[in-house]
């Protein structure tokens, strides 16, 4: 009897020590869930969700500050990966968000444009160049999409545009399963 | 071994697989080829068509760039497109004219590309009259001797790989001699239909082995083996006797599809299965196809580009199919009308063989370097497509040994990762699951399109990275900026007060006139301090941070002899003092530019201390002469002190001072760029209190009176802190 007691008194203490040593020695700095978040979100950096960035909205919902459903560019698909990641319900999106987007990227109409750098100050990755009462252009592969731009021109010269498919990345179809008129 | 081929032959009667034992690889078909539609028949002369279509990419890589005009007249052979970049880094081939004639436009037209997308081309009216360049490449006719050599010939003809990738033949080629032991020929042409390599080698048998033998010469290879299919008996007949008296081994090998794919053909012919992911190459192998070995051969000995291949127009749909020595850039509908269509032409004609090619989007699209075969076949009804039932077959078939039904199935739902995880990529889209499919499942399109989904997966995962990494730059820049330009004002804070100090010192010397001058930077410098006591009240910690003190000290006597011996050695009293004052408050900028780091890394109220003290220090000794000159500007004045006078005075400057500093806090956020900032505002500080002057000293006057007392009891704790110092 008191041998037991003893031996169980002991292993507690083991256990414990173990344990202790442990959160200690492997302490996780930061707070990874926020990491995760922020590896699936689409870094547009658009600033649609509230936060001024994708980070800072990660660390929001690792927080549980923001809610999970706030990232329009990601649409369904990264809300429900945010759930599986914070093992929070799921929550609809808002209808316009839903269907993810075709990706399209700034285009800045060169003839209308004044030079009033207003969207350089804008671009969250630095993918407009041009210098005050110059002409600016997008860098075409380094725009994220975001639109942040959109709003601020004010001769309103920049469109969305779908950027051009070229041989080199262009998809193949896919097959429509069951069909006859597609050949 | 002849034997056991006899038995094969036998034994596949009653049991197909069978001929699956006369081979290495796995899998494999045996579709009906056709061949002999084209191959009977004798190569016909070159047809020049009425334009031809030269695009500007015509291989993997990036596009070339064009060197013509339109209206340029230009010989056949000569150089039209030039590869865009450094072609060492960007694979990109030159293109050259297959024909004397006209360009007549330089524009988008349909590519001979699944996707039937437009691309930009370069238009060629031949003239007719194929007036060449001869030995357009230079070339002296001497054999290369090392493959950069080698390399920089194969660059200058445009030569890309003619069996149908397409990949740039120069890079290919490793740049040391010796990484490759065996070279291998590639005659076996698999793919029903097409007989253009079978020709070839029948024809040009010399051309191919001369132009192996110096490939395996430049790169010291060793060993030499050609690969024909038996189905080629004239071919192997041709080639054996060109190698008769070379080290050149022609080996037979099983006429199977996919045997002339080149992983397939290197297994069969050296028993090396090419790992996953590596190239021939790496295992010091080098596959070429019969057809680049003679381009290769007519460059380096000639000095022709590449301007023109072998292509077969073939199909059902033609009534007398042909083999041709095609200008690259030529119509399919041309190629096919030569071949006289059965029907007229309403369907897409395809390009390449039945198993790998495709349908090209308009029959006007040019004939490629990579074009082996134009393939007429009408249309027949489709098979309807039926769900899978798992049979296997198509593993059985898989030549590179993939789980086929496992990919459609993963594809199908589209969990790419999944058929990543299968292999999708080593999937060499050779169609043999498709062709045994009896479900009739289109299966090489699925991974087509897994291939593609893949790959844009991963690009934008990429960009993803990329756009993380800028926005985090940017942030960063923004921070960097924004700290750059506090220690900029710090620094100018700084200036501001030396040159005050250094005035103050001077005016000693001459009291009445600098009196004014060395009042108003006194201001200037009391307004810092104010500043920084409105950002942070906190006067009780003086003997906080002494060394910065002592510095900030050592530097203001240093700049007020140096302006010293200024005014001494000056003339004019007035100039002298304007000098003096220039220069010290120049040599005062540079010391607080160096201290403006340190000064940055210390606390605030150390910072203050050390001005507070400085400003007692300077000031001290040149009490009198200052309030005097204050006394001479208020006349009014009795019944202050002297000190009150000052400290007011300072009082009011520093009023205006805050004024000034909002303001140009606003300018410079609005303007971040300014290198030129300090010495700007600078000037346009002290206009400030210039101007504020009058009337801020009638202010402070008053407010001296007011606060004459409280000001007392500050001047004490100044003159504490001075002995402390």
């Amino acid at each position: 009897m008191i041998e037991a007691i003893l031996i169980f008194l002991a292993l507690a203490v083991l256990f414990g020590l173990l344990l202790g040593y442990a959160s200690i020695r492997f302490k996780v700095e930061g707070n990874p869930e926020a990491e995760q978040i922020d590896k699936i979100l689409p870094q547009t950096q658009c600033g649609q969700c509230g936060y001024p960035g994708c980070k800072p909205y990660a660390e929001a919902v690792a927080n549980r500050e923001a809610d999970i459903n706030q990232c329009i560019p990601g649409g369904n698909e990264v809300m429900i990966k945010i759930s599986e990641i914070t093992g929070l319900e799921p929550k609809a999106m808002d209808e316009a968000a839903a269907e993810p987007k075709e990706k399209e990227v700034a285009f800045i109409n060169e003839d209308l444009c004044i030079g009033c750098v207003l969207c350089i100050k804008e671009c969250p990755v630095d993918a407009i160049l041009g210098a005050t009462k110059m002409m600016h252009t997008v860098i075409e592969k380094e725009c994220t999409g975001c639109e942040l731009c959109v709003p601020v021109c004010p001769v309103d010269c920049i469109d969305m545009i779908p950027p051009k498919v070229t041989p080199n990345d262009w998809k193949w179809p896919e097959p429509n399963f069951l069909n006859e008129d597609d050949r | 071994m002849n034997f056991f081929m006899l038995v094969v032959k036998q034994l596949s009667k009653i049991y197909p697989s069978a001929k699956r034992w006369a081979y290495r690889f796995h899998g494999g078909v045996f579709p009906r080829y056709n061949k002999s539609l084209s191959a009977s028949q004798p190569i016909r002369p070159q047809l020049i068509p009425e334009k031809l279509i030269l695009p500007l990419q015509q291989q993997v890589g990036l596009p070339a760039c064009p060197i013509v005009q339109v209206g340029d007249k230009v010989k056949k052979n000569q150089l039209l497109a030039k590869p865009s970049k450094d072609p060492q880094k960007a694979l990109s081939v030159p293109i050259h004219a297959p024909t004397s004639g006209t360009i007549i436009a330089i524009e988008e037209a349909t590519l001979a590309h699944p996707s039937g997308l437009e691309g930009v081309c370069i238009i060629l009216q031949p003239d007719g009259a194929n007036q060449a360049i001869e030995n357009a490449l230079e070339v002296d006719g001497s054999l290369p001797k090392t493959p950069v050599e080698l390399k920089s010939v194969l660059l200058k003809s445009g030569i890309v790989g003619m069996g149908g990738a397409g990949f740039p033949t120069y890079a290919k080629l490793p740049n040391e001699r010796g990484r490759i032991h065996t070279l291998l020929i590639n005659g076996a042409e698999c793919e029903p239909f097409i007989t253009c390599d079978d020709l070839l080698m029948q024809t040009q048998a010399e051309a191919i082995i001369k132009g192996a033998l110096l490939t395996a010469e430049a790169l010291g290879a060793e060993r030499i083996i050609c690969g024909i299919e038996t189905n080629k008996p004239a071919a192997i007949q041709a080639m054996k006797k060109a190698a008769a008296s070379t080290s050149v081994e022609i080996k037979e090998v099983a006429t199977v599809y996919p045997m002339g794919g080149q992983k397939q053909l290197t297994l069969e012919l050296t028993g090396i299965e090419t790992p996953h992911d590596s190239h021939a190459v790496d295992i010091g192998l080098l596959m070429m196809n019969v057809a680049t070995l003679t381009a290769i051969y007519r460059a380096v000995s000639l000095g022709d580009p590449l301007t023109s291949r072998l292509v077969t127009v073939s199909g059902l749909g033609l009534e007398k199919p042909f083999n041709m020595d095609v200008m690259i850039g030529t119509p399919f509908n041309s190629l096919a009308q030569a071949a006289k269509p059965k029907v007229k032409l309403d369907y897409p004609l395809v390009m390449g063989g039945p198993m790998m090619g495709f349908q090209v989007k308009s029959n006007e699209v040019p004939v490629l370097k990579t074009t082996n075969c134009v393939l007429a076949n009408p249309p027949e009804p489709v098979d309807m497509q039926m769900p899978c039932i798992r049979c296997g077959e198509c593993m059985d078939v898989c030549p590179v040994n993939l789980l086929p039904q496992q990919m459609y199935w993963y594809s199908q739902a589209h969990e790419f990762d999944k058929v990543e995880k299968l292999q999708v990529f080593d999937c060499i889209e050779c169609g043999c699951c498709s062709y045994v499919c009896p479900s009739h499942i289109p299966l090489v399109q699925y991974y087509r399109h897994a291939k593609s989904e893949i790959k844009a997966i991963h690009a934008e995962e990429k960009a993803v990275e990329l756009a993380k990494q800028r926005h985090e730059f940017k942030l960063a820049r923004i921070e960097r900026e924004k700290q750059e330009r506090e220690a900029r004002l710090k620094a100018k804070k700084e200036a501001v007060k030396q040159a005050a100090a250094k005035t103050e010192d001077s005016s000693e010397k001459t009291p009445a006139k600098k009196a004014a001058g060395a009042a108003a930077a006194a201001r200037a410098a009391a307004a810092k301090r104010a500043m920084q006591k409105g950002n942070k009240p906190s006067s009780g910690s003086d003997k906080a941070m002494p060394s910065a003190r002592l510095k900030a000290i050592e530097a203001a006597k240093k700049a007020a002899q140096n302006s010293e011996l200024e005014a001494g050695s000056t003339a004019s009293m007035k100039s002298s003092t304007g000098d003096a004052k220039s220069k010290a408050r120049q040599a005062a900028q540079k010391a607080a530019q160096k201290r403006a780091q340190k000064v940055k890394a210390q606390s605030e109220p150390a910072n203050k201390d050390a001005k507070t003290n400085l400003k007692s220090e300077s000031s001290s000794p040149t009490k009198e002469p200052s309030a005097e000159a204050i006394s001479l500007d208020l006349t009014q004045t009795s019944e202050a002190t002297t000190a009150s006078k000052k400290e007011a005075a300072r009082k009011a400057a520093m009023q205006a001072a805050r004024a000034a500093a909002k303001k140009r806090k606003v300018s410079s956020s609005d303007h971040q760029v300014s290198s030129d900032k300090p010495s700007g505002e600078r000037s346009d500080n002290q206009t400030h209190q210039q101007d504020e002057n009058s009337d801020k000293r009638q202010k402070a006057m008053e407010a001296a009176r007011k606060r004459a007392k409280q000001r007392q009891a500050e001047k004490n704790q100044a003159a504490d802190n001075q002995e402390n110092t």
